[in-house]
């Protein structure tokens, strides 16, 4: 058996164990949640330290047919593409089941969604098949939503899970119409991905159906990744989440749309792409500059954390939109860096608010004194979020805007002003609202995290650091696997059009 | 081991990083062993740059050594070591003067609470300046330009739970990112024009087709010089700088006079030979520019610490100009004068603040010659280098600034004789008022002088400051950058009077600014004990006193742009794109939920029907193309 299934079913056994515990065996249900995450976390470093580098195909792999018939099989493995987004979402599962303390009723119930959450998390990005692909992102979605509606927080938090629900559900239906529509058009009838891309590379989509299909895929993955204007969802969304869903989300499974369009969208219906690269690269200026300095304005930590990871997004897309080796490398690089620094930055609003109750940041100020560790990791994820060297997400952004020049200048411009200035504006900021300044008095009882508080943190800004300062660990494994995409991508039936940059001329 | 270049270049550059590790990681709460540990780094940082000085034969070309940090398609970055006479004067200059300022900040800080993270913030930002000396391209230069500038964020920011330091860092963490903006899409042009981002490549390629960057040669100069701009405080981004003087004093010393704010000018030398004649002509003006605004503002301020501060803004603008008009070699002499006698006028001025328990006020001082003599003589020797009295360094390297300017463009020239009339008067204002004459306050009464841990540092400092001007530091930046000035003499006497020989009307002017403004200080402030200039100036002074109002001027800038344009996408957020269209689409589900439970009829007929004329509507859009 693969190291997949493991790291996938080991979360998903710790559910069946909750599931079968007494509820007030409250110790009981929190050890198997810690235990079987930590496995699961120890497995996926372990596969990340033996993947091989310089190689495009799959590994780890894992095939049983399901529904032969209809071409469907429980697929795993890893490539240069998600063997990263595996390990930042098995490592972002352990924080965030390590910051469930703060949930005190019901704790049956949410650690049952939570590790059903992460197992289709892990899933999702660990198959190889669309079938299993979908099933396991909507098995990682639907707790998503109850865990907000019932464990949320905040005066909008039904609101919030309105919104967010109908914003995931249609984008979900819009993509998984896209893939319907794709699985029927190939002819190929497969699931498995690795087959359909070689039977539509052999065959390619005719330009007609590549362009019915690929706004379909564009805007419903969109959705999923709060590409603007389609983003209200998330700050409101993650504010109102219980902390361990909102890293969760933010850092993991919000990927998954990305993901899609880095695997399906772009390299099987290469004509529609690039008609749609010009429009993706305003629209992630949309994100970047536009809910930059929505996040400016923002009175309230969850609120400021949660624009600024809406604006990261813009990077990815960005870097997609550029469909060149560098940029696309880049993109999967912020992918994972983000995952753990949305995680990072989550947990520690999250503390503070389990800490004072309150996410007004001009309640706080000077917190740094009395919460030494707990400000210090919140000035490092301040730095890393506005893209200091040292953390994984500077490899990435600068990644994206070396390889966005030659395409996109004027967005690339934009985008600079956005990562660099109004990036740090908002981030210090809140550095200066939280933890610098006088401490107000009625904040003298606080005390730093204790050891075991600590351990989520000290391991996210582990991996921020470890990757951003050894940024070969990941790009050298991504690289085969992006020139593959890239050339799939690039090899147009149309005659070939350098993208026109409409708007954004020299 | 020792002996080969490479190891040596590596441990000088991660020495200081291993040491703000540690001390962050295990030493945390016994600051006597962080300090150590600190100071050990850097001066074992120093003793290694003089050994590699001394076994590298500098004529023969350059060393380059590197390992390779990221590496995708087109894209190669690597961490790298670039030996040449520039990067091991900076060397010396950066853990020289860095080191002293290590040890007398152990005198300095002794009673903080927060003396472990102090330390482990100086050997943080001593390693990511040594990586910016070092690098050998573009990319790595601006990871740790922005290293620098989180370090020197920490640093600024010591103080945090004070008000004042907790807005300053983050001002200038802010304008510099605005400098680093415009550099980083520079390093990008560069990139995307010439393919590489390694200084040693791009040299050879900028020589053999100078036509390389085409159109935008001069665009790309200037953007790579925002990058300077921000560092090295010059207008239009000299906002920063007074306001970081809310950092501990040592910080200043070692931050904003000998090596942070010299890292632009020392990134303008290493990437000279991209700069193209209109570029350096901006320059040239930008840096003029400046070194009279901030030699204005200096006259009129009353902390010691903002005038100190608006001095190095006003000799930045000096180098600044200096690269633009004669190249690097006069700038890289003044930059490394500079360094030893601002940081001796920084720790002064410590020595001073510290004695009066942390008075910062020249009108509260006066009557110190007496009280403490050390840092009195001192003092005194640093303001005369800063005013270019010879034979002290300041003169020498200040007169090869005069002479390029007298050669290249006589307004510059004229402009930069007026900033020396500038400096040698506020210069001497400073000593007038707050060393000499009567104690003005109480706590004067009870000042001594410092212990010596801050004492020794002074008077090292004193060495290099009298003597530099003749260990021919020019010479070495000759060798690299061709000859701007004639060949050097052979002996000491001579060297004093080559000057007069190679460009009499330079070093004329130099010593008549001297005279000249010694002689109005000397009238308006001997035993003075109020200022007489408002009367005398009115609107000016004041206007000089309140900075020029670029601050307030730019708060305005900020408002009506960023934050109106945030208010503006706030507001739009919160009620169109929130508001309208989802709560708006929220009320149309609902009517369409309402509409379709009619649908809903119990009735298995009617969903059969429905559900066939839906598939029949899918496969119609499907296979009717």
């Amino acid at each position: 058996m693969s190291p997949l299934t493991y790291i996938l079913g080991w979360p998903l056994l710790g559910a069946a164990l909750v599931a079968l515990t007494p509820r007030n065996y409250r110790f009981v249900i929190r050890t198997v949640a810690l235990f079987t995450t930590l496995v699961s976390m120890l497995l996926a470093v372990k596969m990340f330290v033996q993947f091989q580098t310089g190689i495009a195909t799959p590994q780890f792999v894992q095939k049983v047919p399901w529904v032969e018939s209809l071409g469907i099989s429980y697929y795993v493995g890893v490539d240069g593409l998600n063997v990263g987004l595996v390990l930042m979402g098995a490592i972002v599962a352990f924080a965030a089941t390590c910051m469930s303390w703060e949930i005190k009723t019901r704790e049956k119930e949410f650690y049952f969604l939570l590790l059903t959450m992460i197992s289709g998390i892990l899933g999702a990005f660990a198959s190889l098949d669309i079938f299993f692909l979908y099933f396991f992102h909507e098995l990682a979605l639907i707790p998503t939503f109850i865990m907000i509606g019932v464990w949320g927080r905040g005066e909008e938090k039904n609101y919030a899970t309105f919104q967010i629900t109908l914003y995931l559900t249609i984008g979900a239906l819009l993509a998984l119409v896209g893939l319907i529509v794709l699985y029927i058009q190939s002819g190929a009838q497969t699931f498995d991905m690795l087959e359909l891309t070689r039977h539509i590379q052999a065959n390619p989509l005719s330009v007609n159906a590549q362009n019915l299909i690929f706004p379909f895929l564009l805007f419903g993955f969109g959705i999923l990744v709060s590409l603007w204007p389609f983003h209200t969802w998330a700050p409101l969304g993650y504010g109102s989440a219980p902390t361990p869903t909102a890293m969760l989300h933010a850092g993991v499974l919000k990927k998954f749309g990305l993901y899609g369009l880095l695997r399906l969208a772009f390299p099987l219906l290469p004509d529609a792409a690039h008609g749609w690269l010009n429009i993706i690269a305003i629209l992630c200026l949309g994100n970047i500059l536009y809910v930059g300095l929505v996040a400016i304005r923002q009175k309230q930590l969850h609120m400021l954390i949660g624009n600024s990871s809406v604006a990261h997004m813009g990077f990815i897309f960005l870097g997609l939109a550029s469909l060149n080796l560098v940029g696309v490398t880049g993109a999967v690089v912020i992918m994972v860096a983000h995952g753990f620094l949305a995680a990072l930055s989550f947990g520690l609003g999250g503390y503070l608010f389990q800490a004072t109750g309150t996410f007004e940041m001009k309640e706080w100020g000077g917190l740094m004194k009395k919460m030494p560790f707990i400000g210090a990791a919140f000035v490092m994820a301040a730095m890393a979020g506005c893209g200091l060297p040292g953390f994984a997400n500077f490899v990435g952004e600068v990644m994206v805007f070396f390889a966005a020049w030659k395409t996109f200048p004027v967005a690339t411009i934009f985008a600079l002003w956005g990562g660099l200035v109004i990036g740090a504006v908002y981030m210090l900021r809140a550095v200066r609202a939280v933890a610098h300044g006088p401490l107000p008095g009625k904040w003298a009882e606080l005390t730093d995290a204790g050891l075991w508080r600590k351990v989520p943190f000290i391991i996210l800004l582990g991996s921020l650091i470890i990757f951003g300062c050894v940024p070969r660990l990941l790009t050298d494994k991504i690289r085969p696997n992006a020139e593959e995409i890239v050339k799939m991508a690039t090899r147009t039936a149309a005659p070939k059009i350098e993208p026109v940059t409409v708007g954004l001329g020299k | 081991m020792f002996g080969n270049p490479e190891t040596l270049a590596w441990l000088i550059l991660f020495l200081p990083l291993l040491s703000a590790v540690g001390i962050t990681l295990f030493t945390q709460r016994q600051p006597k062993v962080s300090a150590l540990i600190s100071i050990g780094a850097v001066a074992l940082s120093f003793v290694l740059s003089c050994a590699l000085f001394a076994s590298l034969p500098l004529d023969k070309g350059l060393h380059e050594i590197a390992f390779q940090w990221l590496s995708v398609g087109n894209l190669e970055v690597s961490i790298g070591a670039r030996l040449d006479g520039l990067s091991l004067m900076m060397l010396l200059v950066v853990t020289g003067v860095g080191g002293i300022i290590h040890v007398y900040s152990y005198g300095y800080m002794h009673d903080d609470a927060s003396f472990s993270r102090f330390f482990a913030s100086m050997s943080l930002f001593t390693f990511s300046m040594l990586g910016i000396v070092l690098a050998n391209n573009f990319l790595q230069m601006f990871v740790f330009w922005e290293l620098v500038g989180v370090s020197s964020y920490l640093l600024i920011g010591f103080w945090y739970e004070r008000a004042s330091a907790a807005d300053a860092c983050k001002k200038a963490f802010i304008t510099n990112r605005l400098g680093d903006f415009g550099f980083l899409l520079g390093i990008i042009m560069v990139w995307a024009a010439a393919g590489s981002l390694n200084f040693a490549q791009l040299e050879q390629r900028f020589a053999s087709s100078p036509e390389v960057m085409g159109a935008m040669a001069t665009v790309a100069g200037l953007l790579v010089f925002c990058g300077a701009m921000g560092k090295s405080a010059q207008f239009p981004l000299h906002v920063w700088l007074p306001d970081a003087m809310e950092g501990p004093t040592p910080v200043s010393a070692l931050i904003h006079a000998a090596t942070m704010v010299a890292a632009g000018v020392y990134m303008l030398c290493r990437v000279f030979f991209m700069l193209n004649a209109p570029a350096l002509e901006i320059i040239s003006w930008i840096g003029g520019f400046t070194a009279l605004l901030a030699a204005l503002i200096a006259v009129q301020q009353d902390d010691i610490k903002r005038i100190l501060a608006y001095s190095t803004l006003s000799q930045l603008g000096y180098m600044i100009m200096a690269v633009g008009l004669g190249g690097p070699t006069a700038a890289m002499y003044h930059l490394s004068t500079h360094a030893f006698f601002k940081a001796l006028l920084f720790l002064g001025a410590g020595s001073i603040i510290h004695a009066l328990h942390h008075e910062q006020d020249i009108w509260k001082m006066g009557g110190l010659k007496e009280k403490m003599p050390v840092t009195f003589w001192t003092f005194i020797l640093g303001t005369l280098a800063l005013a270019g009295v010879p034979p002290l360094s300041g003169f020498f390297s200040k007169d090869e600034i005069l002479a390029a300017a007298y050669h290249h463009n006589l307004f510059l020239f004229a402009l930069a004789v007026i900033v020396a009339v500038l400096t040698t008067f506020y210069m001497f204002r400073l000593v007038f008022v707050a060393l000499l004459g009567k104690a003005r306050s109480q706590a004067v009464a009870h000042a001594h002088e410092s212990p010596g841990v801050m004492k020794f540092p002074l008077l090292i400092l004193a060495v290099p400051t009298v003597l530099a001007g003749f260990w021919s530091i020019d010479g070495l930046f000759n060798r690299q950058f061709g000859a701007e000035t004639s060949a050097h003499a052979s002996n000491w006497i001579s060297q004093i009077f080559a000057p007069f020989n190679h460009a009499p009307a330079a070093a004329l002017a130099g010593i008549g600014a001297v005279i000249f403004g010694f002689s109005l200080a000397l009238t308006c402030y001997q035993n003075a004990e109020s200022d007489p200039l408002p009367k005398k100036l009115g609107f000016l002074a004041r206007a000089m006193r309140n900075r020029f109002y670029f601050d307030e001027l730019y708060a305005g800038l900020i408002r009506i742009t960023q934050e109106f344009l945030a208010s503006i996408a706030d507001f739009l957020d919160r009620w169109i794109v929130a508001g309208l269209l989802v709560r708006g689409t929220h009320g149309t589900t609902d009517i369409a939920g309402r509409a379709l439970r009619l649908v809903q009829t119990g009735n298995l007929q009617t969903y059969a029907f429905l559900f066939a004329a839906g598939v029949a509507l899918v496969l119609l859009i499907v296979l009717g193309k």
